[in-house]
């Protein structure tokens, strides 16, 4: 087998779709890359297109100053370039040319490459790492698929992904013809013309959003794959500073859904009882309580019709009053009792106490500040 | 029979008178005449108040002198000596209405006035046997002496006048008490605190129907307290005494009228007290051995049941001396106020004060945000954030409230060590002795600390919006998958090991 042209491949990556990844437009993915060269690919690479890289500089630190006020970003690293060709084959996975005979394995085939490729691309080292990886992958459930559906008198056909050719649409009064374009997300596209089964894409894309917290919390209202704490999004919320970016992304979604999409994951925590775990999501959820307190957007919401949600204001308002007792949050006075009586309705309902109760003695040592 | 003495006249009739080196005619002694012993007395009061007799003492003589008419006037002889002493005894001779004459032995002529700046000679002598004969100008008398006249007991024999002005005056007081009153007194001083000697003098009884003699304590108070003079004052059987020399003293109230410091008569070793309203003074020839007041206290004697000493039956090395530490108010000056407390409370008002405060304040203070309150730090000084509980850096890394200092008093040092505490801690001890540990590296720069980082976005000119605008992503797959579609997807290299997943915490 001829030694792959790494060059060529990463021009044509950055440009047909990492470039779009962040920028938006039309997005292009080549022939599947592989786990060797996914992994290879991003050695010393340098951008070809500097305009190009100038632009999606810009954009990215547009994304990063979202969460934090910076002033610049690196160019894609090792890991963000295996990150890339990683999503380029997740995508592809999901391509309708895989639904043919003898290639109907093949989309698993290049997904288990891409489970490769992730295991063996390191986890964030620091906060401007996560950061970095985010700036690209921000919009990776932006993608969209358009499929057209050309319809005539005598008959029709879809066309996933591809312009429909003129000659279909032409005369379109005479021959009645009807054109009709439907969007599809990317989790969306393995019932439409893909051989992928929608859980195993699931299984890849999880492990994807590991590797890059920021954007797994900041689309934690994401339908699939459910949003769920990793060791990878614990260890970055564990760290104080991280855990105030996850608050403001998590700030940009509707407060609602992200309360459901949180509780949801500490309620498998506390199933598992990952005690320490738990302690570091409370610590998330008593911050994000106490912000909404303290602007008093939250208060009074004791109950949701939503059990994960309610779930997620009980627990945050319980450690968040334990916090405020212990004297961990600096408050004046006027603020700590007023606090105290925003949180008081939701620390005493009936699922606060079931959820008091469940903690017992652990909350002390699930609230305990981590090394 | 006087002639003046002309100038570089060289030849004098006068026995016994010569010229000193001014051209002075001055004899070996000289002599003032006064008509009455209290012309005396004012000459003795005047020249006293300015000089000195001790010069004079040793060939002072005064007598008392009769003329051959019987009258009866008094001599105050002295040794010449020099122009410069005739002329001061001249001049208070003259003031006093007495004549001033100088010569040897018997012929003694007028000294010289502004008349006769070189004195007077005496152009024919007297032939007489008296024992002076005296030219001036205006007479010439010869006198013969009818006695002696003692100047102590002169001094002794004049009374105090009253002068209500010695009553508040301070020094040595001399106190005299009868001997009834004399330890009550001792034992008032020694319970007030007044130091002072004392001492029993003896005087012959007042009259032969008494048997024994008179005894007096003396007691020398070196400063008495002003709140007693009074009742030493009015105190029957107890009289007060102002030392007016050497060997004598005068009672309080009076003055005596000469200048008793200046008549070294009285025997410094003895003590004369001169009385007023005319009682006669009380004189010790020798002033006896003087004791401190306090040993003549009263004393007071245990039972006789209770045992005269108690004896250790053994020894033991005493207990640790541990006090705790006290934060006490001080009233020294300020220094080195380099940190403050703000309580939570007053966060709010720091929040308000940081638009206010100017960079340079800013740039140079580190704060550190604890549950109990926000800790700031700037070397230069924290007093451009008038805000919270001062501190004073009394060691590196040790800080006490400003305006109060730990008691006891120990060495910053010292303290430090106490407190056990390792290089990299700050400790605060607060005005309640609390001490409170936060670690260096809590503290971080102000600058980084007062900003909210909030996020924002910037405003980008409309170009730059435009190109960055987030257009939606369009998958297209217009690219073929190829015949082989994973014939360039290879796994993995066998040398890139799985990535564990990261611990947490870190």
């Amino acid at each position: 087998m001829a030694a792959p042209d790494f060059a060529k491949i990463a021009d044509r990556v950055f440009r047909e779709f990492m470039a779009p990844l962040v920028l938006g437009g039309a997005m292009v993915p080549g022939k599947p890359i592989g786990a060797r060269v996914a992994l290879e690919i991003g050695e010393q690479r340098v951008a070809g297109d500097p305009d190009l890289a100038s632009h999606l500089t810009l954009a990215r630190v547009r994304v990063a100053r979202k969460l934090v006020p910076i002033d610049r970003v690196e160019p894609a690293s090792r890991e963000e370039w295996a990150l890339a060709c990683a999503l380029h084959d997740i995508v592809q996975a999901t391509n309708p040319g895989f639904d043919g005979v003898f290639r109907r394995r093949s989309a698993a085939l290049l997904l288990d490459l891409v489970d490769a490729t992730l295991e063996r691309t390191a986890p964030v080292a620091d906060l401007r790492d996560a950061l970095s990886r985010h700036t690209w992958l921000s919009r990776m459930f932006e993608i969209r698929r358009t499929d057209t559906l050309v319809s005539w008198w005598v008959g029709s056909t879809r066309f996933l992904g591809t312009d429909a050719p003129a000659r279909l649409t032409a005369w379109p009064e005479l021959r009645r013809v009807s054109v009709e374009h439907t969007p599809r997300a990317l989790i969306e596209l393995p019932a439409n013309g893909g051989s992928v089964d929608l859980p195993r894409l699931g299984a890849s894309l999880a492990r994807l959003l590991a590797r890059t917290p920021i954007t797994d919390l900041a689309t934690c209202t994401r339908a699939t794959p459910p949003f769920a704490w990793t060791a990878d999004t614990l260890a970055f919320v564990a760290a104080p500073r991280g855990r105030t970016i996850a608050v403001r992304a998590l700030s940009r979604e509707r407060a609602a859904s992200v309360d459901a999409a949180l509780g949801r994951a500490t309620r498998a925590l506390f199933a598992r009882k990952s005690w320490r775990a738990v302690g570091v999501a409370l610590e998330l959820l008593a911050e994000r309580t106490l912000g909404a307190a303290l602007t008093a957007t939250a208060a009074g919401k004791a109950s949701s019709s939503n059990s994960d949600a309610s779930f997620a204001r009980a627990a945050g308002a319980l450690v968040a009053r334990e916090q405020i007792a212990r004297g961990r949050v600096v408050l004046a006075d006027d603020d700590r009792r007023r606090l105290l009586a925003t949180l008081a309705p939701i620390t005493s309902s009936a699922l606060a106490r079931e959820i008091d109760a469940a903690l017992a003695g652990s909350i002390a040592a699930a609230t305990s500040p981590q090394p | 029979m006087l002639e003046r003495i002309a100038l570089h006249q060289t030849r004098l009739r006068t026995p016994g008178l010569g010229l000193e080196a001014k051209g002075v005619a001055l004899g070996a002694k000289g002599l003032v005449l006064l008509p009455s012993i209290d012309r005396l007395v004012a000459l003795l009061a005047v020249y006293t108040r300015e000089h000195s007799l001790e010069d004079l003492m040793p060939s002072l003589s005064i007598s008392l002198v009769r003329s051959k008419l019987g009258t009866r006037e008094i001599t105050f002889e002295f040794a010449a000596e020099s122009s410069d002493r005739m002329d001061r005894m001249s001049e208070t001779a003259r003031l006093v209405g007495g004549f001033t004459f100088t010569g040897t032995s018997r012929h003694f002529v007028q000294y010289r006035d502004a008349g006769a700046p070189f004195g007077y000679d005496a152009t024919q002598l007297l032939a007489t046997e008296a024992t002076l004969a005296l030219y001036h100008d205006k007479f010439t008398q010869t006198y013969d002496v009818d006695k002696q006249l003692a100047l102590e007991a002169l001094l002794l024999r004049l009374m105090p006048s009253v002068d209500p002005r010695t009553n508040d005056e301070a020094g040595v007081r001399y106190l005299v008490a009868e001997q009834g009153l004399g330890p009550a007194l001792i034992h008032y001083f020694v319970r007030s605190r007044v130091d002072g000697e004392v001492c029993v003098g003896e005087w012959p009884p007042a009259s032969s129907f008494d048997d024994a003699p008179v005894r007096r304590y003396v007691m020398r108070i070196p400063d008495l307290p002003k709140r007693m003079r009074p009742l030493m004052m009015k105190t029957p059987g107890i009289t007060g005494f102002l030392p007016a020399g050497p060997g004598v003293a005068v009672e309080i109230g009076y003055r005596h009228p000469v200048a008793l410091r200046a008549c070294p008569v009285f025997d410094p070793n003895g003590l004369v007290l001169l009385r007023g309203r005319g009682d006669e003074p009380w004189s010790l020839q020798r002033l006896p051995q003087m004791g401190d007041l306090r040993a003549f206290a009263r004393v007071e004697l245990r039972a006789a049941d209770v045992p005269l000493q108690s004896t250790a039956r053994a020894t033991t090395s005493p207990d640790a001396v541990r006090v705790p530490l006290r934060v006490m108010a001080s009233s020294a000056a300020w220094k080195n106020v380099t940190a403050t407390w703000i309580a939570p409370g007053e966060i709010a008002l720091l929040r308000r004060l940081a638009y206010a405060l100017p960079h340079q304040t800013i740039a140079a203070t580190r704060i550190a945000i604890t549950p109990r309150g926000a800790y700031l730090r700037s070397p230069a000084g924290i007093e451009a954030i008038p805000l919270g509980t001062f501190f004073v850096e009394v060691h590196a890394g040790l800080y006490v409230p400003a305006g109060h200092e730990v008691t006891p008093a120990v060495a910053p040092e010292v303290l430090y060590r106490a407190l056990g505490a390792t290089a990299s801690q700050v400790i605060f001890i607060g005005t309640d002795a609390r001490a409170i540990s936060i670690d260096e590296s809590a503290f971080v720069p102000l600058e980084t600390a007062l900003l909210e980082a909030a996020p924002w976005e910037p405003i980008v000119a409309d170009a730059i919006e435009a190109a960055l605008d987030e257009k939606p992503i369009d998958l297209k797959l217009t690219e073929p998958l190829g015949l082989l579609p994973l014939s360039a997807a290879e796994p993995p290299p066998a040398t890139s090991g799985v990535t564990n997943a990261p611990q947490l915490g870190k």
